[in-house]
């Protein structure tokens, strides 16, 4: 399993060429897509998520926006309206809040609202997650979107998900919402611990079903984007207090893929579900009620959550690691959950 | 004075319009409405206006008021009569209801949300660019719209691109209860389109030639390439922002006033008359048979099966849409 030692020279390109790649193969065989966001287009985004797009497509189709939220992603809305496929890149997700509107009250309703004669095939890119930016830069939201009826919420890990799961997004008629992280942004290839290895044509992956990154027997640990990463780390290091725990990728919160929690749940009987996003009104409790409403109450003998504990992530490093799911906190929750047993 | 048949054409519309959101007022009345109802009486001169230099291929993305904007759109009234009326066979099968009017085959779509127009119609602008289209498209909003963040944001990206954009501003001056003179930091909406490097135009909303001109004149700017246009059309609103609303801001003298001085329909029947096009028989004629034509339409409409409670999820998703 370990990366370094697979030679494949995906491994040592960084995540964003990955993307980047994935929307270029797209863009080919559909004319129809166009990019627009802030600093997409010269600069090939500030990861570089979009590097050399401009140059190979036009100014058209990779547009360098103002700063201007609301005008592009309601620009977006009117472009898939007039048959065009837009990728609206909202660079950080923390400012979602000044476009929320286009996106909740437009793109994510008028397939509903429209009685579906009107499909809205748009995805909102961005980036999420904690890197030590504080409490504006440092969000992932996705519990947000999943709460707004309308939208498909991707949050991939690997680099072949993200691959797979961008192709999937463009491709589809709904509304996507897909949430990068930014810690997994800044990796190449060989810094994941699993599927870090992509082929080099274009694939799609279905959105809303979860891949088991690690198979275990005492404890079922669901988790997305980066966090998956800090799971397999604290799954490696509780070997050693003899806990195996099977580490489960959603790659999505809408759709959730109950099955594949529950199914694993049942048979190790602990659920834990770990979250970087907000603890109150979210995904972990979300995705524990609906394992526990698919088996039964009585079917598990523990669930536990972890997430951020409903404060904005704090500047300090101290307070930052207090509060942000980290390879030595899911190794705590994982033993103390094993001696509960 | 246009054209003798052109000028009919116009009074015929607007009547048509006038008898449309009547029909929606006896639909509320029979309790076939269930929620807000915004109609624009008073202000059919300008959705009459648009009506003519509107291509089926242009779009329009309109707003919580939008029943006259369909109507001059093309979009089919016995369907957006449904849709008001919450039927299944309705424009979007009633799950969209007045406010969310969406026809993508005539590119018509509207917002309940006032503003959010605009970087909609700047969506619809770009593609025809990109694609080599010569179609224009129009964003509908009013005094309260042009005030925010959406208008400035759309209008920045629309004349830097020198877009084929037209703001239409139905500037009834009152946003609610709001007096545009109170908030507004410029005499009028018009003005500020220098800041975006575009073409201001301002008509007298009440005059469906005025309107009928200054829009042709908007859509062929926006058309030739020359950039995004800004046209104002000042108006008044007759009844309440809402059916319902108590209209505490103004008195029933007030409103009693504006109609009898600014009523688009007796204006331009008064000039009709005066040019000798139109005698008021015939006037009276006209409205007669818009009138019956929407009473028969809306009985029709009323007979027409509600939505099945058990399609209440279906269209959220393209997976969950019926075989």
């Amino acid at each position: 399993m370990n990366a370094v030692d697979r030679p494949n020279d995906r491994l040592a390109m960084p995540l964003p060429a990955t993307i980047a790649e994935a929307i270029a193969l797209e863009m080919e065989r559909d004319e129809a897509i166009l990019c627009i966001g802030e600093d997409i287009g010269r600069a090939g985004g500030v990861f570089g998520a979009t590097r050399g797009l401009q140059e190979r497509f036009g100014k058209n189709r990779v547009m360098d926006a103002p700063i201007a939220e609301m005008g592009f992603a309601g620009m977006g809305v009117g472009l898939a309206q007039a048959g065009m496929r837009p990728l609206i890149e909202i660079m950080f997700v923390d400012f979602i809040g000044v476009c929320l509107e286009q996106m909740y009250n437009a793109a994510a309703k008028i397939p509903y609202m429209s009685g579906g004669r009107q499909r809205m095939p748009m995805v909102f890119k961005t980036a999420g997650g904690c890197i030590g930016s504080a409490a504006q830069h440092s969000q992932c939201l996705w519990g947000l979107f999943a709460h707004l009826p309308g939208f498909k919420v991707v949050a991939p890990c690997s680099p072949y998900d993200h691959k797979g799961l961008m192709a999937a997004a463009l491709r589809s008629d709904d509304p996507v919402v897909f949430i990068e992280h930014k810690a997994l942004l800044l990796r190449k290839g060989r810094d994941f611990r699993h599927h870090p290895d992509v082929p080099d044509e274009a694939y799609t992956l279905p959105i809303g079903k979860a891949s088991t990154v690690r198979e275990g027997s005492d404890v079922t640990l669901a988790t997305l984007s980066a966090t998956v990463e800090h799971a397999l780390a604290a799954a490696e290091m509780v070997t050693e207090d003899g806990i195996s725990v099977e580490v489960i990728d959603l790659r999505s919160v809408v759709p959730l893929d109950t099955s594949t929690v529950a199914e694993s749940a049942g048979r190790t009987g602990r659920l834990l579900v770990v979250d970087e996003d907000y603890l109150s009104f979210g995904l972990s409790a979300e995705l524990s009620m609906r394992v526990l409403e698919k088996l039964g109450f009585s079917a598990l003998q523990q669930v536990e959550r972890l997430a951020v504990p409903d404060v904005p992530i704090p500047a300090a490093l101290t307070l930052e690691r207090a509060v942000v799911p980290g390879p030595e906190m899911i190794a705590d929750t994982l033993r103390k959950m094993a001696k509960g047993a | 004075m246009p054209e003798p048949a052109t000028a009919l054409a116009r009074y015929r519309r607007m009547a048509a319009m006038r008898a449309f959101d009547e029909a929606c007022l006896e639909a509320l009345r029979r309790k076939a409405i269930h929620g807000e109802l915004h109609v624009g009486l008073g202000q059919e001169a300008i959705g009459a206006g648009m009506a003519e230099a509107l291509r089926p291929e242009d779009a329009v993305v309109s707003t919580h008021r939008n029943h006259f904007h369909a109507l001059a759109k093309g979009v089919d009234r016995r369907a957006l009569l449904a849709e008001i009326c919450e039927r299944e066979a309705g424009l979007c099968r009633g799950r969209g209801g007045h406010m969310h009017p969406f026809d993508p085959e005539t590119n018509f779509s509207a917002t309940g949300i006032v503003g959010a127009s605009l970087p909609v119609a700047l969506g619809y602008a770009h593609a025809f660019r990109m694609r080599g289209e010569d179609a224009v498209a129009v964003g509908v909003t009013g005094d309260g719209g042009s005030h925010t963040g959406g208008f400035h944001e759309a209008m920045v990206m629309a004349g830097a691109a020198r877009l084929p954009m037209v703001v239409l501003v139905e500037n009834n001056a009152l946003a609610i209860s709001v007096n545009f003179e109170d908030v507004s930091p410029t005499n009028t909406i018009s003005e500020r389109a220098s800041a975006y490097a575009a073409k201001g135009l301002r008509v007298d909303g009440t005059d469906v030639d005025a309107v009928a001109e200054g829009f042709a004149e908007a859509m062929g700017h926006a058309r030739a390439g020359k950039g995004p246009v800004i046209l104002e059309a000042t108006c008044h609103r007759f009844r309440g922002h809402f059916e319902g609303d108590p209209e505490g801001y103004r008195s029933r003298e007030e409103r009693q006033r504006l109609r009898e001085e600014f009523d688009p329909i007796a204006l331009y029947g008064a000039r009709l008359a005066d040019a000798g096009l139109a005698e008021p028989a015939l006037q009276e004629a006209i409205e007669a048979e818009e009138k019956a034509a929407m009473k028969e339409i809306l009985q029709e409409v009323l007979a027409l099966p509600m939505p099945e409670a058990s399609g209440a999820l279906l269209y959220r998703f393209v997976e969950e849409a019926p075989a």
